[in-house]
């Protein structure tokens, strides 16, 4: 660490600084075309068939927001203001449980022409 | 002994620093840990604060040639991927069973497939570094592909180098959160500590103990530390701080 940046993070009393507002509106984020290639391949529906299947896995702490968190929210956490980078607070809307139901969200966003 | 496979889809996405750290964390947490390199040309060294020349002893090597950093016992066993008794050799090491009382972290070179599922069939996590570039994410359709439902019941994957100054960072990271939901067990961020820590030949925890991503990758040993002690039959997921 360059010896700037540690004098000022003991000025401030703290030993880690980051970046926390974003504007990353959801309205305005244009959809990387690869990201929608990707969500278009069935292959990652993979992962999600572990856990539909009951093939894996007890979780033993798993935050159940985290879980449930919508695909609006995919983009809009960054609206929020965070107060440690480790733990935001997802708004919790209605849940998307797999990828196949992201996408199917993502087809209804795209035909009323919302993203 | 529990195994914890170290490997991700692409290379440099900074599996390496993941297998070091992971050892040091869970040897910080009481487990009595070897690491082992499989690849023909591996850096696990420089994590450990060792200059380029140290080779590394095979993994059946005697005592007195033990390369030993902070309790961690460093080794390599680079003929793994033609070696079809490797898998037996480990079990007969005992690396298999649950516990704390000695642990394997098996650093596994990205193009080693084939051996990596090999391993992940014997081990009680799989540990998969990834980053949030568009390349890397190319590659999880295949990935997935290759490993199936079965291969991937033990991945928990970890996003590397992560810059969310970066609106594509931000993006790539949300994709893979929802994607791989509490799977993701931790991400690292991005932190010019650590190569400057190899460029010192010093241990990141010596050279910046400041360092974010040393406390978010001490997290994720903390994450994974529970699966020491599960069996594979009834594994138990790392716990997710990947909010």
């Amino acid at each position: 660490m360059r010896i700037d940046a540690r004098n000022l993070l003991d000025r401030l009393g703290r030993n880690e600084f980051a970046y926390k507002e974003f504007e990353d509106r959801f309205s305005d984020l244009e959809l990387w075309p690869i990201l929608e290639a990707l969500l278009r391949d069935p292959r990652l529906q993979t992962l999600d068939q572990t856990v539909t299947d009951g093939t894996v896995p007890e979780t033993e702490t798993v935050d159940p927001e985290l879980a449930a968190e919508p695909l609006k929210n995919l983009f809009s956490r960054y609206e929020q203001q965070s107060v440690s980078p480790s733990i935001a607070k997802p708004v919790v809307e209605e849940p998307v449980r797999d990828v196949r139901a992201m996408l199917r969200h993502l087809s209804d966003l795209g035909a009323r022409g919302e993203i | 002994m529990p195994m914890i496979v170290c490997h991700g889809p692409k290379g440099g996405t900074g599996n390496t620093f993941v297998a070091a750290h992971l050892a040091m964390g869970l040897s910080a947490q009481g487990a009595d840990v070897t690491v082992v390199s499989v690849a023909a040309r591996d850096t696990l060294p420089l994590h450990f604060g060792l200059t380029p020349a140290i080779a590394l002893p095979a993994l059946t090597a005697p005592a007195d040639e033990a390369v030993l950093v902070g309790g961690i016992n460093l080794r390599s066993w680079r003929r793994a991927p033609e070696d079809l008794d490797f898998v037996p050799m480990l079990n007969d090491l005992g690396y298999f069973q649950p516990g704390k009382d000695r642990v394997l972290v098996v650093d596994v070179p990205s193009s080693e497939t084939r051996l990596a599922r090999r391993l992940i069939d014997h081990a009680c996590a799989h540990v998969c570094t990834i980053n949030a570039q568009p390349d890397t994410l190319a590659l999880l359709p295949q990935a997935f592909g290759e490993a199936g439902i079965e291969g991937l019941a033990r991945t928990a994957f970890v996003i590397n180098a992560l810059d969310e100054t970066r609106r594509l960072g931000r993006h790539g990271s949300a994709f893979i959160r929802e994607l791989a939901g509490p799977r993701l067990i931790g991400r690292i961020r991005m932190d010019e500590a650590v190569p400057e820590s190899i460029a010192t030949l010093q241990m990141l925890s010596r050279y910046a103990p400041a360092s974010v991503a040393l406390s978010d990758v001490q997290q994720i040993a903390e994450a994974i530390a529970p699966t020491l002690d599960s069996t594979s039959a009834a594994w138990i997921a790392p716990v997710s701080r990947a909010a």
